[in-house]
């Protein structure tokens, strides 16, 4: 295999700033120099705002969890950092170059550093379980031995426990294991930086365990770069360094593990309890009442 | 209602000008994608898909047309006694048109059909952001081989079509209709050229262009979810009929131009 295609983005040109108005800045994790840099990023789907100014600086060698209800815009917010979503307003930074102005071909150059793990997965359904892991090795490498293609997709789908299924076809595995394939396929390069969304989601106890492991030690031993969208509590307080939580298209908390634990906002402390509101459960018993009361008049 | 009417025109000029980057975007893309190694195995695959599995289609398609024109003409040629020049109508009929057009259609139907559905439920399963993301891109990985396999093959079919048409023709003059097979041929050959021949070819390649550029585009642009792929293979099929009819008459009138040659159907009938 050859060397990989190396992108024309300068390092550290520092051009990133920390916005003034972040209210929130947890202890022990220090550092301006983001290695990602979302400014002022506003994101509308027609009417809907779904993020709303956000600004986001993404450290590197670290990783950072985001956490938020259901629909609040994490997928949009991981998409918008390797350029899937286009921002309505403010500005996109990778190594302190703007990105989201860019053309086409360069934008291509940068992707070439990320893995992106999507929500559903996303495999190539019309190709087998090792033609997707090598995807794109295949795209950005000269590829001279067949062997080592083969060694490294051995590799990479050992690292998530399904050597072996190789020939499969994503229609024939389950909805854990084409995650899993999708993780192998993101790693496959050996990214700076991985984006995962929900890697843990539809994983059983044990398998999501593994994967918190296998992103520790790409972050340990590699010194990955790492942004996890997730719902699930304790892999967020295992593997992140640093949590930010996404609400009404703003970041409302951000910081370690033991700042978000210990936060005063009560919409942070329902959600990281997985409590319900009282609001929204008198809401949920009326409705249901209602319903019910509907439906004996139609009958 | 004049709001309406001006978002809608709007939304026309949007879509005519998305679309117009789509197609020189897959143009491009085709033509850099031939100097590149790597790409003939998807080119192969889909000549596999869109060409070797069309064959049967063509030959029936061609056949029956051929038949359908000998059977129909008959009456009105033998009423002038001008039955032996049915071969003259016939062929240049299949090859300079019919031929083409309706080969055209069926390739709209099958294949556009299937490109439509296979990239929208790639787009709606992310597939297309997903070849994205892993800084590929998706016109030249997905669209390119799929133009490129479509321009290659369409004139081989239209060639199977014109063949079988032609059988078709000659099958129904000649042995059911007893027309003398010496003056059915000798009519006909007098009547075609090779421009009629390279005629119904390169239009081959326009509407193989057209259908292919727009079944990808409807297939990217593919709104969410099972309804929204069955809609866009419908509008695709429709967009990509109108278009050979429209393509086909605009072909029709340059040929004419470039080559002011007279109309044998005309001079026959008329
Ligand atoms: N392509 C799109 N077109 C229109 N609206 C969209 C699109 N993608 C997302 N949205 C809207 O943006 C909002 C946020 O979606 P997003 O997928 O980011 O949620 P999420 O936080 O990832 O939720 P979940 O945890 O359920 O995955 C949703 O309300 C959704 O309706
Ligand atoms: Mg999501």
């Amino acid at each position: 295999m050859a060397e990989r295609d190396e992108g024309k983005v300068a390092d550290g040109v520092g051009k990133n700033e920390e916005p003034e108005s972040r209210p929130e800045r947890g202890a022990g994790v220090g550092g301006n120099n983001g290695l990602i840099v979302l400014k002022d990023v506003t994101k509308r789907f027609a009417e809907q705002v779904v993020l709303d100014g956000l600004s986001l600086a993404i450290e590197k060698g670290k990783t950072t969890v985001v956490i938020g209800p259901s629909g609040c815009g994490k997928t949009v917010l991981l998409k918008h950092m390797i350029l899937l979503h286009r921002p309505n307003g403010g500005e996109i930074y990778f190594k302190g170059q703007r990105i989201d102005d860019v053309d086409d071909e360069a934008l291509n150059k940068v992707r070439a550093h990320f893995g992106y793990l999507f929500q559903e997965g996303a495999l190539f359904d019309s190709l087998s379980v090792a033609e997707n892991v090598m995807f794109p090795v295949r795209q950005h490498c000269r590829i001279t031995k067949w062997s080592e293609v083969e060694e490294l997709v051995k590799q990479k789908l050992t690292m998530v426990g399904l050597n072996g299924f190789q020939d499969f076809y994503p229609a024939n595995l389950s909805g854990g294991q084409r995650k899993r394939v999708a993780l192998a396929r993101a790693i496959a390069m050996g990214p700076e930086v991985i984006l995962y969304d929900e890697p843990t989601t539809g994983l059983d106890p044990i398998r999501a365990d593994i994967i918190n492991e296998l992103i520790l030690k790409l972050e340990g031993e590699l010194g990955v770069t790492s942004v996890a969208v997730t719902h699930d509590m304790k892999s967020a307080y295992k593997i992140a360094d640093r949590i930010v939580m996404l609400h009404h298209g703003k970041i409302i908390a951000d910081g370690d593990a033991e700042h978000i634990r210990n936060h005063p906002n009560t919409i942070v402390q329902q959600f990281i309890k997985g409590e319900v509101s009282k609001k929204d459960l008198e809401q949920l018993r009326s409705a249901s009442a209602g319903n019910s009361v509907h439906h004996s008049s139609e009958g | 209602m004049i709001g309406v009417l001006g978002s809608n025109t709007v939304m026309g000029v949007y879509n005519a000008g998305q679309f117009g980057r789509f197609a020189w975007r897959s143009m491009a893309a085709s033509a850099r994608s031939i100097g590149m190694r790597e790409t003939y195995p998807l080119i192969w695959t889909q000549m596999w898909i869109i060409g070797v599995r069309s064959v049967p289609v063509m030959l029936i398609t061609g056949a029956f047309v051929g038949m359908t024109l000998a059977y129909g003409s008959y009456d009105q040629l033998a009423g002038m006694g001008l039955e032996e020049h049915l071969g003259v109508l016939i062929n240049v009929s299949v090859v300079k048109e019919l031929g083409p057009v309706l080969a055209a259609v069926m390739l709209a139907g099958r294949v556009g059909g299937a490109l439509t559905a296979e990239l929208g439920t790639m787009k709606v399963t992310e597939q297309i952001d997903a070849i994205e993301s892993m800084g590929t891109d998706p016109v030249r990985y997905i669209v390119a081989p799929r133009l490129l396999a479509c321009l290659l093959l369409t004139p081989a079919l239209i060639v199977y079509a014109d063949l079988l048409g032609i059988w078709g023709g000659w099958y129904m003059s000649v042995v059911e209709l007893e027309i003398n097979a010496g003056a059915y041929w000798s009519f006909s050959a007098f009547g075609i050229e090779m421009w009629d021949v390279v005629c119904g070819l390169i239009k081959g390649l326009f509407f193989a262009g057209a259908i292919a550029v727009i079944s990808c585009y409807k297939g990217f642009h593919c709104r969410e979810g099972a309804h929204g792929v069955g809609q866009a293979c419908t509008e695709a099929f429709v967009a990509s009929f109108i278009s050979i009819l429209m393509i086909d008459f605009a072909l029709v009138v340059i040929f004419k131009a470039i080559y002011s040659t007279f109309w044998p159907v005309q001079s026959l009938l008329g």
